[in-house]
């Protein structure tokens, strides 16, 4: 038996620190139980023994040889792209972001693989939010917004004291998809997505009391107005792809108007867990978020629709299975495209470090499994003491 | 480390009472010394006005609201980028800059401390991390413990008559000094945030009771108060009262005072807080009134919280402020609360000197100044970004010491306002630099314990700024000749000539170690962070840093 705890897990957003793991067997175990964090466990814990330290083109190599090779493409680049952070700690984002400051590089905290992420609505009208907590202590109403946590961040409904058969607290879900969340859902509302607009601004005018066709909204609209406290947890599903903005501001706005006589907050759903965190440094050292080039001598923010197609090397920072660019630091193997992979200490497995919940409370992770490999932000600050000599 | 010998300036001084006398400053090993050798490098400062670096009471630049009005306010800071160099990192300024830029522009005004005025305990890491970033300054931050409703059930639980001080509140308050690396411990509205948190609500007088607590306003502000008084921390209770910015708080204000009486404490942006009137009706002036409670009374002080006419950010734990600010048609607005301990409210914002209330509150401020007896009680502040960006304190620096660019400010402010201050009964006060010097380093020094801090006597740190004396005092503030931080020139002929990561600045005082088995239970029932997790023990974040220890 081999158990540690209580640790944080790192396996989503969520980062519950109350985990006892146990990594004797197989697939690791967790208490509480959660599939999604002991994958995340076994994976970086298990999957990794024997994996050579770093390869150049596939083959293996010594990390001073492959750290050399970086240096090198980095140095020749014209304008690089620093991103990923899915597993990257505080420290590991202020040494890239430090990096790409003195490459002149292009940073995005945000995923690349969606065609359009969704710029973000907060910088036009802002949010009302709040840490779990608050929302288990206070919200009698939670409504989930196109979102399957069950399934994403498995704990967070019974960490949000769903688990407590609170008679007087009601799970409202808004999907057109049978998911578990659905499944637990006290009200549920089923319309398809490209209808939300339509809800939001029709809750919002049943707020201020205006003659509406309401149809199954007035029930929603009264259970919210029944109460002093509601939260609204949504992501992706509400504001990515196109008009994604718009109905994130239509949210925030509903929020913003309720909140004139109850006290209503919002939660967004991020799903990996180093992406909060790599996005507040980002904020902190450059004023801006999201995607922040630093070509030009300082940040400038790159709005989501503006094409980045003059990159020409890459640098992923510890995200998942390193598939795709030039150089990749990460805890994961490497796909056929990396020219350089160097292996890295899983944040939270081996190594640790600082990383922000999804509701930015910051907290610490623990070393369960000790491995001599370095840090992402060891192996970035060596890159800038190279790229900059 | 680098000898210095400042040469020929005029030396002010007022904390070892010198006061423009001319004479040398040597400088050793990051200390001011009796002398240096020959072959110290000399700086001539013949002409030159010679300071301790300035020291900032109150300002809020870094953590979890200052980065959510950074995520805020993109547009602003566009216009205002800073490049990158060989030596310092690219930033961007605006009312709330990014951290780099932060920390450059307040060492290239000639400030070489600052302290963060509103640090969640929960989000020390954060702010932790932020500080880090945050280079030139040494840096301290206070930690929000008017709302927290650990210390609501031990104050409530202890059961003792009012004054008297629970050990376990007095230990408590040391152990999240302890766990958190803060400096000292400042109250939001107490009682009034959790009010907010749970339905809009809010306390008007220091006698409401926090519904589901049974604990009031003047009980935490007793309980925490004395507390921080016996721990005999460095800096005392630093509040900022019930009612901030309500028509007629002036007498809130001064039953906190009373409240707090025959302890030590310090006052927070007294100027929001000085407000004659009814609730609901325009505010007037009681900033006199306030003036003599505190010359009767020195255990009392307070920074000013000036606001100035132009762009702010007010971002405040005091949530229920910024939603009566979105209420005047505020297009953004932020709100943020965070478990068991404080919210936030953040409202970019503009002063408008034709605004009768922007301009009453601007000539309050000036009334603080100008009619207060003694400078060591009142401490230059903008709240920064709240009454206006640090940056502005040249210009806040002009219009007390010049009174000719006084009056004609005054001339374009709103008059009805203005007539309902002393600034038109012939107020002809200018102040000298040695007045500068106290409410912008000597003072702010001394009020938060640091001995070495804010003068220039033997020992002290080698913190030290020098002017041009200009009769534009306000280019002169603003364009130090040189700063030197810690024995090195951080500063010179306007632009920065070395980096320097800055301290932290934390205090320590003495607890019970047993208090944990009282917090433990406590927090499993309202955090959702583990109990073990909470306290920031990684010396990555909290190094380099120089401890204070407590009195007692």
């Amino acid at each position: 038996m081999a158990e540690f705890g209580p640790v944080t897990c790192a396996g989503c957003s969520l980062l519950c620190d109350d985990v006892t793991v146990d990594l004797s067997v197989e697939g690791a175990r967790l208490r509480p139980d959660c599939r999604l964090g002991a994958d995340w466990f076994s994976e970086r814990a298990l999957r990794m023994s024997g994996a050579p330290a770093a390869t150049i083109d596939g083959e293996p190599a010594d990390v001073e040889s492959a750290l050399a090779r970086a240096a090198e493409l980095l140095r020749r680049a014209r304008h690089p792209l620093v991103h990923g952070f899915e597993g990257a700690t505080v420290e590991d984002a202020r040494a890239a972001i430090a990096l790409a400051d003195r490459l002149g590089a292009l940073v995005s905290t945000q995923s690349l693989a969606d065609a359009w992420p969704g710029a973000p609505a907060v910088p036009l009208r802002g949010a009302s939010t709040a840490t779990l907590g608050e929302i288990r202590d206070r919200s009698q109403v939670v409504l989930v917004w196109r979102e399957d946590p069950e399934t994403t961040h498995p704990r967070l409904l019974d960490r949000l004291g769903f688990g407590s058969l609170s008679a007087e607290r009601v799970l409202v879900v808004v999907d057109d998809r049978d998911t578990a969340t659905a499944g637990r859902a006290d009200l549920r509302l089923a319309w398809p997505r490209e209808h939300d607009l339509d809800a939001l601004v029709t809750l919002h005018a049943l707020q201020r009391g205006l003659p509406v066709q309401a149809g199954e909204l007035g029930g929603l609209a009264e259970r919210l107005l029944a109460v002093p406290h509601a939260a609204f947890i949504y992501g992706p599903g509400l504001t990515a792809g196109v008009s994604g903005q718009r109905r994130a501001l239509a949210l925030h706005e509903l929020v913003r108007a309720l909140c004139h006589d109850r006290h209503v907050v919002t939660l967004e759903l991020l799903g990996a867990s180093g992406t909060r965190g790599a996005d507040d440094v980002l904020a902190w050292q450059s004023g801006y978020t999201g995607k922040v080039d630093f070509a030009s001598g300082h940040p400038e923010m790159v709005t989501a629709t503006e094409p980045i197609d003059d990159v020409d090397v890459t640098l992923l920072v510890e995200h998942g299975p390193a598939d795709a660019g030039e150089i990749a630091l990460g805890s994961l193997a490497a796909g056929p495209g990396v020219e350089v992979w160097i292996r890295t200490a899983a944040a939270g497995v081996s190594a640790g470090g600082t990383a922000h919940r999804l509701d930015g409370v910051p907290l610490t992770l623990q070393v369960v499994q000790p491995d001599d490999a370095p840090t992402a932000a060891a192996l970035l600050t060596r890159l800038l003491a190279e790229v900059g000599t | 480390m680098t000898e210095i010998r400042i040469s020929g300036g005029a030396v002010h001084d007022p904390a070892n009472e010198v006061d423009g006398e001319v004479r040398d400053v040597c400088l050793k090993d990051g200390k001011v010394v009796a002398d240096v050798g020959p072959e110290a490098r000399r700086i001539d400062a013949r002409g030159m006005v010679v300071m301790a670096g300035g020291v900032d009471i109150h300002a809020h630049i870094a953590g979890p609201k200052v980065n959510a009005a950074r995520k805020l306010t993109p547009d602003d800071r566009r216009d205002d980028p800073l490049d990158r160099t060989e030596m310092l990192r690219s930033g961007t300024g605006g009312v709330v800059p990014s951290t780099f830029a932060t920390g450059y522009r307040y060492s290239l005004l000639g400030y070489t401390t600052v302290v963060e005025a509103a640090a969640p305990p929960l989000a020390a890491r954060h702010v932790l991390s932020e500080l880090r970033d945050t280079p030139m300054i040494d840096k301290a931050f206070l930690i929000l413990m008017g709302n927290n409703q650990v210390l609501f059930e031990l104050i409530r639980k202890s059961g003792r008559p009012p004054g008297a001080v629970s050990p376990q509140l007095r230990d408590a308050i040391a152990w999240w000094l302890d766990a958190t690396g803060g400096y000292g411990v400042k109250l939001v509205n107490p009682g009034g945030v959790e009010r907010w948190k749970q339905d809009n609500g809010n306390v008007h007088s220091l006698d409401d009771e926090v519904t589901g607590f049974d604990v009031t306003p003047r009980q935490v502000l007793e309980a925490i108060g004395g507390a921080v008084d016996e721990l005999g921390l460095p800096h005392p209770v630093h509040v900022h009262a019930n009612n901030l910015g309500i028509p007629g708080n002036a007498d809130t204000t001064l039953d906190t005072m009373r409240t707090l009486s025959g302890r030590q404490a310090h006052f927070a942006h007294l100027q929001f807080h000085s407000y004659g009137g009814k609730p609901d009706g325009l505010p007037r002036s009681r900033a006199p009134e306030l003036l003599d409670y505190l010359s009767d009374h020195p255990e009392i002080t307070a920074d000013v919280g000036q606001v100035m006419f132009g762009p702010a950010v007010t971002m405040t734990a005091d949530a229920a402020v910024s939603a009566v600010l979105r209420d005047l048609g505020a297009d953004k607005w932020i709100n943020h609360d965070t478990e068991v301990e404080t919210g936030c409210g953040i409202v970019p914002y503009r002063y408008r000197a034709g605004n009768y209330v922007h301009a009453l509150q601007w000539g309050i401020g000036l009334e603080l100044f100008l009619l207060g007896r003694n400078p060591w009680q009142v401490m230059l502040s903008t709240d920064h970004p709240n009454g206006g960006s640090f940056l502005s304190y040249p210009k806040l620096i002009r219009l007390l010491m010049d009174r000719a660019f006084r009056e004609d400010q005054i001339g374009r402010a709103n008059q009805r306002a203005i007539r309902r201050t002393a600034l038109l009964d012939g107020l002809d006060r200018e102040y000298t630099l040695n007045e500068i010097a106290i409410i912008t380093r000597a003072a702010p020094a001394r009020r938060l314990g640091l001995r070495d801090k804010g003068h220039l006597g033997v020992g002290a740190d080698a913190d030290v700024t020098v002017y041009v004396d200009r009769t534009d005092r306000e280019e002169m503030f603003a364009t130090p000749r040189y700063v030197i931080k810690g024995g090195e020139v951080a500063v010179e002929e306007g632009e920065l000539r070395r980096t320097d990561d800055g301290l932290l600045l934390s205090s320590r005082a003495a607890f019970d170690p047993e208090v944990s088995r009282v917090l433990e239970p406590l927090f499993g029932d309202r955090y959702t962070v583990a109990f073990e997790h909470y306290p920031v023990r990684e010396p990555a974040l909290r190094e380099p840093v120089q401890i204070v220890e407590a009195a007692r």
